[in-house]
Parts: C-alpha cells; sequence; structure tokens
C-alpha cells in the first residue's frame, strides 16, 4: 500500500474492530448494520484518519467517529435531550446475582444492553467495552464529565432492570417435550 | 465527601483496573476500604461491571469483516488524497509563488504511474460492473485468455476498433481506457489499454513494474504504442505465471 503503510493499517483493524463492532452493534442493534458502520469507520480513516499527526489518538477517532456516522445515519432522536430531564436514579435497583449473570448466554446481555435508551447506552457500552476513559467519552459525546458519570448511573440502572427481565424470562423459559416417545404419542 | 458522592464518582472506574492511576479515583477508593458497607457496594459493582465487560467480549464480529475491512480500506486509501502537513492554509500561501515556477517545470516533468495503477486497482475491485461486447472483444479476450500468448509481446491490439465497437470504456483523467477481463487457468484478471500518446508525460516502461496492493497485485509497462496494466485480484503469483 502507497498511501497508507499496509501494515499500519491492518495493525489498526485488528486492535479496533471487534470493539468497534460490539459498540456499533449496541448502537445499531442489527448486526449487519453494525458491521457496514464498522467497515466505514475504517474507511474513513483509509481516507482521511492516517493523516492523524498522533497515533496514539486513533483509538478515540475511531470510536467518534464510528458514532458520528451512526448519528449521521440515523438523525439524532429529539427524545435525546429530553432523557436528560428524567427524575433521580433509582438507588441499586434489583438485578441479577453475579452468578446468575454469569449463566446468561452473552446476546442476552447485548439485547439488555440495547433496551437502555440510547442516550445511556452510548456511554454505557464505551465504558463495559473498557477502551475508553470517562474522560475521553466525555470528550467523544461532547459533555461534560459529570455528565457522563450520570449517564453512566442511569444506564447501569437501566440495564439492571433489563437484565433483572431477561434472567428472569431464561428462567421461567417453558423447554418443549420433544423426545421420540412424545413425538409417537401426539 | 459522603457515600453517595463516592459511588457516583465509584461507578466510572472500568473493573480492569485501567483507572488505578486516576486521581479522580483515588478519594472514593480510599472512603471504600474504611466504609465497610461502601467497599461491599464497590466490590459488588466491579462484580458485576466485570461480568458485563466479558459477556460483551464474548460477542464476535462477523467472520468475513475483517476481510472485507481490509480490503475496502486499501481500495479506498488508494483513491484518497493524502493531505499532509504542507497542505495547511499558510504554507500554501508560501508555497504558491513557488508553484508557479515549478508549474512550468512539471508541465514537461514525466509523470508517476502510481495515479493511473491506483485507479486500474479500484476498478478492477468493483468488477460486478463490468462487462464488454461485440466480435472484436470477444476476439481480444479469446487471446488474452490463451496461455500461449505472452502478454508482454508486441500484442496486436487495434485501440480504435475495441474502443468503437463494444469494448468497456473507462475514463482516466479524461481519457478513455479500454478494459477488459479474461481468465486463464481458472482465474480472472482486468486488463487495462490506455493509448500512450494521450498520456505522454507518463513514466512507464517497456518492463513490466510489479506493485501489490493488498491482496491484489498489477503490472504496468508499454508495448510503444499502448500503456497496458494487468491487475489480478488473486495476488502476485498468478500475475508473475502471465509475463
Amino acid at each position: 500500500m502507497r498511501d497508507m503503510p499496509s501494515e499500519m493499517f491492518t495493525q489498526l483493524v485488528d486492535a479496533h474492530y471487534a470493539p468497534l463492532f460490539r459498540f456499533a452493534l449496541s448502537l445499531t442493534k442489527n448486526p449487519a448494520d453494525a458491521g457496514d458502520l464498522t467497515q466505514q469507520t475504517f474507511f474513513i480513516w483509509a481516507k482521511q484518519g492516517h493523516a492523524l499527526r498522533e497515533e496514539g489518538k486513533a483509538k478515540s477517532w475511531l470510536f467518534t467517529t464510528l458514532y458520528r456516522e451512526f448519528l449521521r445515519g440515523r438523525r439524532r432522536a429529539e427524545r435525546v435531550t429530553a432523557l436528560e430531564d428524567l427524575g433521580p436514579v433509582e438507588a441499586d435497583p434489583p438485578a441479577p446475582e453475579v452468578d446468575l449473570l454469569t449463566g446468561l448466554d452473552a446476546n442476552l446481555v447485548v439485547q439488555a444492553l440495547q433496551e437502555v435508551d440510547e442516550v445511556y447506552r452510548t456511554p454505557l457500552t464505551l465504558f463495559y467495552l473498557q477502551d475508553l476513559s470517562y474522560k475521553e467519552i466525555a470528550g467523544m459525546l461532547e459533555v461534560p464529565i459529570g455528565t457522563v458519570m450520570s449517564r453512566l448511573s442511569r444506564g447501569k440502572a437501566q440495564l439492571r432492570a433489563a437484565l433483572a427481565r431477561k434472567e428472569a424470562g431464561a428462567r421461567g423459559k417453558v423447554v418443549p417435550f420433544q423426545t421420540p416417545d412424545a413425538r409417537k404419542l401426539s | 465527601m459522603n457515600n453517595a458522592e463516592a459511588k457516583f464518582i465509584l461507578q466510572g472506574y472500568r473493573s480492569n483496573g485501567t483507572d488505578a492511576g486516576d486521581e479522580t479515583f483515588g478519594a472514593a477508593i480510599e472512603q471504600a476500604g474504611k466504609d465497610p458497607a461502601l467497599g461491599e457496594w464497590f466490590a459488588r459493582q466491579q462484580a458485576f461491571d466485570r461480568t458485563v465487560s466479558a459477556k460483551l467480549e464474548q460477542i464476535a464480529p462477523p467472520a468475513d469483516l475483517r476481510a472485507a475491512i481490509l480490503a475496502g480500506g486499501r481500495v479506498t486509501a488508494a483513491g484518497a488524497p493524502r493531505r499532509a502537513w504542507w497542505t495547511h492554509p499558510a504554507w500554501l500561501a508560501a508555497a504558491a509563488s513557488v508553484a508557479i515556477l515549478l508549474a512550468v517545470t512539471l508541465a514537461l516533468w514525466p509523470r508517476s504511474a502510481v495515479a493511473f495503477e491506483n485507479f486500474a486497482l479500484a476498478d478492477a475491485g468493483n468488477s460486478a460492473t463490468h462487462g464488454g461486447h461485440g466480435h472484436e472483444t470477444g476476439e481480444f479476450q479469446a487471446m488474452l485468455s490463451n496461455p500461449a500468448t505472452p502478454l508482454t509481446g508486441k500484442l496486436p491490439i487495434d485501440y480504435a476498433t475495441l474502443h468503437d465497437k463494444g469494448c468497456r470504456l473507462v475514463q482516466f483523467q479524461g481519457r478513455d481506457v479500454l478494459e477488459v477481463c479474461f481468465n486463464r487457468n481458472g482465474v480472472w484478471f482486468h486488463c487495462y489499454v490506455a493509448r500512450k500518446a494521450d498520456f505522454p508525460r507518463l513514466a512507464i516502461g517497456s518492463i513490466p513494474a510489479l506493485a501489490e496492493l493488498g491482496g491484489a497485485a498489477l503490472a504496468s509497462w508499454t508495448d510503444g504504442d499502448h500503456i497496458l496494466i494487468v491487475v489480478s485480484k488473486s495476488g502476485r503469483k498468478n500475475l508473475e505465471s502471465l509475463l
């Protein structure tokens, strides 16, 4: 690759495409759209991002670009700002115990995350991906640090509630009786 | 700092310990160490966060996503203009007067074939849009596909006829370029043919120059009358077997 070192691009993709995809999945709620959004982010990098003078900022740049592309594609809902005016966070709402949570399928956890309101889901997903600090998340979302903390707090409350529902649903799920004998009788 | 404030801060503390050096958390962590109830809450919180992070980590991207990003990124980069420090307006202004002098020189200076090669690579990467028709195009394609045809020899190319009778045309720098896909031993190649007279300042030799871009490879040369670029999306070895 003449315009950009091929090795550098490959390293960048290998280091970040999986967490970027997970972040995109939480935003789009759809694997195909998440894949497209992740690709689009790297294509923008290939076109202009490699001109960044500090390579250490590549990670933040990629996450920020992906998020902006998502917003650009979807058009920001007016509801986003309205959610900021909600009341105080419920104090430690019920959540499944960690060992029960451990037993939950990863896809169910992602589904629960996707049920969190977007304004909280974005910083919360970034927090759980653990690639960016709360300061970097604040910079990316262009909000004060306190707002990020507040959104994490509310987001976690919503996530706990959603996980509790998923866990209860998984526990109460009836498994169909499908032995060969049962088929004969029916 | 009371416990409510400490909780507010601590729930932003990543469970992988990355934030250990961040002073913002220092006082709250210290307080969690002294207050058993807060300490227990923090431990639960961290265990919960750690589990959610681990679950997210288990979500695997689609198997073909990495390859698609690498391939697409390279094609994008090939067609992208580079923005460098000297594109800053201040430098541009300073360079303007020099540019006027250089323009005269550059008008007569041989130009690199890189842009043309990148153009061919990008076009070859979009082969779903390719296609041509006509007897002459078919004959030309058959000749290229024939393993006995040495591509680097003087090929009997009737540019004008191919141009007028159905060969696929693409435009590079405002000039028509012929494009024909051909298959040798089950491998597809893309051949681009331009008239040398249309690109008089393009620096290109009679010995094929090989270049690679990701998984694609290309060879470019001139037979004196034409510029030829052959692109292989299946790697350099397959391309070298043609030459």
